[in-house]
């Protein structure tokens, strides 16, 4: 059983008439994902791809059973459509939208930390199980079903490695996008913990980035608890300091933020470093998982 | 306590909520001033008043009087009736129920509403307990009171407890109701006569900007002529568009579709022997006018020697960028060498979009970078 999703998820795709909603449920559904419902409110009765459309979350739930609900609601409605996926319990909410206030992820975050509610995100691609389920928004072609886990901060990045991978006959068995920040709800090290326990996963990939510290929480768990082989990319050796390089998260403002720093951390807590994607194929061909 | 009707129903009017127009009647004395037909409420702190007789319609004065006079000589449920609250006679469609309540069973605030509201609530709640919507509210503790009082006593201004208590919550206020991401008074200094702020640093949440957008802006407005620094000019000109954009000192120019990918643009070109000229990605949902936006700022910087567009779509529709290439392209005269990788979401789209108007793509990211590499040094 795949971390998070697997072939028996029932996702529910909140924002679901939306132009990006709508094209992302049609990919979704055609890669072979149940999506069961969606929600827009004032849109309830319509029909997208097939897909049953209610005006709130506790009809979808009561008509559908939806475990997972991934959200296309753009960020100044973000707060409300969390709030209400949490309060029906829904084990995983995943947030794509950027540019959700603060404030906002602060109440999202400690209301689904209360509820037991799991949350991936915000500015996250979503997560993919190749072969299993996808709530996410990754390219079919560069997902293959596999052993490799990852996760990343970037979505893209992630895109560029499981191409590569993919291309050269890895596959993958969960591609985990926690987000670009500045605030998360799934860290780095939850999801490490997480392939740590799974069965399905052989070896992990971790793709990081300059700012903020989770590179070096992620060290601290490899380096006490990793039992399978992490091979780690960490990107922006070039960004300069107090420059916004994309992401909210993604600034250095001290001397621990950097890529070196971080590289230097998990080298240390025995992860190997990749300088390129290309790299990380060579490393798993060589350690034959 | 529990508030008598004419109480609660003040309360409701004084937060705007639509009552009743009505007068409160001690004796016969106060029947003036009022038009017919009035409903008379016996002021009693006992529910099911309805049933127990205690509420009338009368049609006119004289019915009002006796009325009146014979609810004032009653007593409701061991209640004499003091006091009878007179309304106006409300065109009803509908009734419905709607309560907060303690719900002691859960430690939670609760919302209870019920399409079946009036006076038969309590025979509903027992016949037919699922025509009444129960709902849970989640409350955040908030600012416990104790904290400023536990600092001061801490920072050793423990003689002046209140007034930091009060500045505390202030400033606490401030952080919470303009989206702060940082309020900070450094130096906090205490003088003879006080409290009082030397030195404040406050930073906005931007991505507030929605709820925000007429206090951030005339802060925004208030400060432009005043922290004029020099910009360069395609800086300047990726504000003004909202794009992504680092200036760097290197030749090879860059648009991404996604952050990390752009970060590892960069890394792979130094790694080339190449030096970026810049940083630039197309963000979330970016679209047909967001890439034209960006080709207009990265070009804007004349260092640009070469120019590479890497696109990986997921939410990035390549058919949209190719849209906004194509368009770029059309209104203006490109003198540096174009490198596209491209692939995605609708990549076969994009790719047709753009070799129509003589561009080839490449799917592979390394090789685009030392393509562009190697043009930027001509």
């Amino acid at each position: 059983m795949t971390i998070l999703v697997n072939e028996r998820t029932r996702l529910l795709v909140q924002g679901i008439t939306g132009k990006v909603g709508s094209f992302q449920a049609k990919i979704m559904k055609d890669y072979g994902t149940t999506i069961v419902a969606g929600v827009t409110p004032g849109k309830g009765g319509a029909t997208v791809y097939g897909i049953p459309v209610y005006d709130y979350v506790e009809e979808a739930v009561e008509a559908h059973r939806p475990d997972v609900a991934l959200s296309f609601v753009p960020a100044r409605f973000a707060k409300d459509a969390a709030i209400e996926a949490i309060e029906n319990q829904l084990k995983l909410i995943i947030l794509t939208a950027a540019g959700i206030p603060d404030q906002d992820m602060v109440a999202i975050l400690n209301f689904a930390a209360s509820s037991g509610v799991q949350v991936l995100g915000p500015d996250t691609p979503g997560l993919v199980s190749p072969g299993k389920c996808k709530a996410g928004v990754h390219p079919n072609r560069v997902l293959k079903e596999g052993k490799v886990g990852i996760v990343s901060k970037s979505g893209a990045l992630s895109y560029e490695v499981c191409k590569l991978l993919t291309e050269s006959g890895i596959g993958q068995s969960t591609i985990v996008g926690i987000g670009g920040g500045p605030l998360w709800g799934l860290t780095q090290r939850d999801v490490l913990a997480m392939f740590e326990e799974d069965s399905e996963t052989g070896i992990t990939i971790l793709l990081g980035e300059v700012g903020g510290m989770m590179e070096h929480e992620a060290a601290a768990f490899i380096e006490k608890y990793a039992r399978k082989p992490v091979i780690a990319l960490i990107v922006g050796y070039d960004a300069p300091r107090g420059a916004q390089m994309g992401h909210a998260g993604a600034i250095i403002e001290g001397d621990r933020e950097t890529a070196e720093s971080k590289v230097k951390a998990l080298k240390q807590a025995g992860a190997f470093i990749a300088d390129n994607p290309a790299e990380i194929v060579s490393r798993i061909e060589s350690l034959g998982v | 306590m529990r508030l008598l009707e004419f109480q609660a129903k003040r309360l409701l009017r004084e937060q705007g909520i639509p009552v009743p127009n009505s007068k409160l009647l001690i004796s016969s004395e106060d029947l003036h001033d009022l038009s017919y037909p009035i409903v008379l409420k016996a002021q009693v702190p006992v529910g099911g008043r309805g049933k127990a007789g205690a509420i009338k319609t009368v049609f006119d004065a004289q019915e009002a009087a006796s009325t009146l006079r014979a609810l004032l000589n009653t007593t409701v449920k061991d209640h004499p009736v003091k006091a009878v609250l007179a309304e106006e006679k409300v065109a009803i469609e509908k009734e419905l129920y709607l309560s907060f309540l303690i719900d002691k069973h859960a430690n939670r605030p609760m919302v209870m509403a019920s399409a079946a509201g009036g006076m038969d609530i309590e025979e509903v709640a027992q016949r037919s307990p699922q025509r009444i919507i129960k709902k849970h509210v989640t409350l955040c503790p908030g600012l416990p009171n104790y904290l400023p009082r536990f600092l001061a006593k801490r920072l050793g201004a423990e003689p002046h407890t209140k007034a930091f208590v009060e500045l505390f919550s202030k400033l606490f206020y401030i952080f919470q109701d303009y989206d702060a991401t940082l309020v900070e008074i450094n130096p906090l200094v205490v003088t003879p006569t006080g409290l009082m702020a030397l030195d404040a640093k406050m930073l906005l949440d931007d991505k507030a900007r929605f709820r925000q957008g007429e206090r951030f802006d005339e802060f925004l407005k208030e400060q432009a002529p005043l922290v004029a620094e020099a910009k360069p000019e395609a800086e300047r000109l990726a504000e003004e568009k909202g794009i992504t954009y680092v200036q760097l000192d290197g030749t090879v120019g860059m648009i991404s579709d996604g952050a990390g990918t752009g970060m590892l643009a960069l890394d792979l070109i130094k790694a080339t022997g190449g030096e970026a000229a810049n940083f630039c990605e197309l963000g979330v949902f970016g679209g047909t006018e967001t890439m034209r936006d960006a080709m207009e700022v990265v070009l804007a910087n004349s260092q640009t020697k070469a120019l590479l567009i890497s696109l990986i779509g997921g939410l990035t529709r390549m058919d949209e960028v190719a849209e906004g290439i194509v368009a770029y392209l059309q209104q203006n005269e490109v003198c540096v060498p174009l490198v596209v990788r491209m692939c995605g979401t609708e990549e076969e789209r994009g790719k047709e979009m753009l070799r129509a108007v003589g561009i080839q793509t490449l799917d592979d990211l390394p090789t685009a970078v030392r393509t562009a590499v190697s043009r930027a040094k001509g």
